[in-house]
């Protein structure tokens, strides 16, 4: 029997989306779905944890979005997706049997193998939790390979919180320490209420600062807090790795949408060690 | 609980673990160790604040009561932190509720006694100002943060 080539996007160009079709959603909040996505055709876009994929809807657009969880079989994607406008909008509308448009993947990914050996905090806010969960999720996988893992996790309400049924199962493991927090509690919440960066202090006695590897991701200013927090609290700035996740267009470097100082985040990001940011901190967009 | 025990607890707790021994020994002196059930108060508002806490394990919330709705938690306090700073402006009274939300132990200053002290040991009173100080900061910052409503849809923040 002759198997099917199977395409990868080296032999590809990089502008030609790929057709995919939706397996699952799950909606995870009012506004926020995750979609299982398989390709149509016998292609392979292996995306590592912290990277991103081009997502496109005909004749609506298309939009930057990371990997939130790891392939249940070959080929498979999976993506936790927030409707904020057009495109994604229609991409959370999206059921079972839909097609949808992917090309990717692009950018950096997590340090997952430096942080072999050493501890391990994962700091989310909102969606930021999607690109940390492939992080989790491969971490877990292969959890002898590190010493301490912390996840800890921030978000607007208890509503809001993204992966519920994988979140009270890491709650119960005793290989994982799991903190969480809501900025506005509702009748029913017993948890924490306050804002990440105060869930440092909580964990240090968790962590050895020299070596931990932090990574982070969130909106900016959260990621600015959390980052001064880790500094007292002596994580030199080469372990503290963000997820930029701004704006952007081509994700190939070209159009320069996404430039911070001399970093074109679709390339050389999303994900950077803080100690290659630091000198450019003093740019009032970070 | 002896001055001893209360001191090892002084000893370890964030606030107070950098002090001199014979600070730490000082304050023990006017300090007790309580216990409190889930959803028992701490401090109420509109009661005297006639005390200081340092919260060795648990988590306490800190709130407002809104009639028709019930608590209304703002922040929650977890062990290593404390509560309370409105003793040190005396008199004065609670203008939040801290209400128990696990098991929580802490150690409760007598803010009469702790006032004294540190008005005799100004060094001490310094320190201690200076770390409530922090705390406040802290608790500012975060309730910054919180009014930004940093998760919210882009449009909405
Ligand atoms: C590397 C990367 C990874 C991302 N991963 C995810 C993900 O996993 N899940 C997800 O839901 N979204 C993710 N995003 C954000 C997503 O790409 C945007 O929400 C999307 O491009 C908005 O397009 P739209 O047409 O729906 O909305 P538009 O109409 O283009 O914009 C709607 C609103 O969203 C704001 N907005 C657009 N893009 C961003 C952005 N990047 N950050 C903050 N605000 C923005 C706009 O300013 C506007 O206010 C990621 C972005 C990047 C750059």
């Amino acid at each position: 029997m002759v198997k099917a080539a199977i395409t990868t996007p080296a032999a590809t160009n990089p502008f030609i989306p790929f057709p995919f079709v939706v397996m699952s959603r799950r909606r995870e909040t009012r506004d926020t779905v995750t979609l299982r996505l398989r390709p149509l055709r016998n292609v392979r876009l292996l995306a590592q944890p912290g990277q991103f994929m081009m997502l496109s809807v005909i004749g609506v657009g298309e939009v930057p979005i990371s990997v939130s969880g790891l392939p249940r079989r070959p080929g498979e994607l999976e993506h936790t997706i927030r409707a904020v406008g057009s495109v994604t909008r229609h991409l959370v509308a999206l059921r079972p049997g839909d097609y949808i448009g992917v090309r990717g993947p692009f950018g950096t990914s997590w340090p997952l193998q430096l942080a072999h050996g050493q501890d391990v905090l994962l700091i989310a806010g909102g969606l930021g939790f999607a690109p940390l969960r492939s992080a989790l999720l491969s971490i877990l996988r292969e959890r002898w390979r590190y010493r301490q893992v912390i996840a800890l996790y921030g978000a607007r309400s208890p509503t809001d919180l993204l992966y519920r049924r994988d979140l009270s199962r890491w709650q119960q493991r005793p290989d994982l320490v799991l903190r969480m927090t809501v900025d506005h509690p509702d009748q029913y919440w017993r948890g924490q209420v306050g804002v990440v960066p105060n869930l440092i202090r909580q964990v240090a006695a968790f962590f050895e600062p020299a070596n931990t590897i932090a990574m982070i991701c969130g909106p900016e200013i959260m990621m600015r807090f959390t980052i001064r927090e880790l500094q007292k609290h002596g994580v030199p700035d080469e372990h503290i790795f963000l997820s930029l996740e701004r704006n952007m267009q081509c994700a190939i470097g070209l159009c320069g949408h996404c430039q911070l100082g001399p970093f074109f985040l679709c390339k050389d990001g999303p994900v950077l060690p803080y100690s290659r940011l630091a000198p450019f901190s003093d740019i009032r967009e970070f | 609980m002896s001055d001893r025990e209360l001191e090892e607890f002084l000893a370890v707790h964030p606030f107070t673990a950098d002090l001199d021994e014979s600070q730490r020994a000082r304050l023990a002196k006017q300090a007790r160790l309580a216990h409190y059930q889930p959803d028992e108060y701490l401090i109420q508002e509109g009661r005297p604040a006639d005390a200081f806490y340092l919260i060795v394990q648990g988590l306490v919330s800190i709130e407002l009561f809104v009639p028709g709705h019930g608590p209304r938690p703002l922040q929650t306090v977890e062990g290593g932190s404390a509560v309370g700073w409105s003793w040190m402006l005396a008199p004065s009274r609670w203008e939040f509720d801290a209400r128990a939300l696990e098991r929580t132990t802490a150690v409760v200053f007598d803010a009469e006694r702790l006032r004294a002290l540190l008005l005799e040991d100004c060094c001490l009173g310094l320190r201690l100002v200076q770390r409530l100080l922090f705390l406040v900061t802290e608790r500012l910052r975060a309730a910054r943060l919180q009014l930004l409503d940093l998760y919210g849809p882009p449009r909405e923040r």
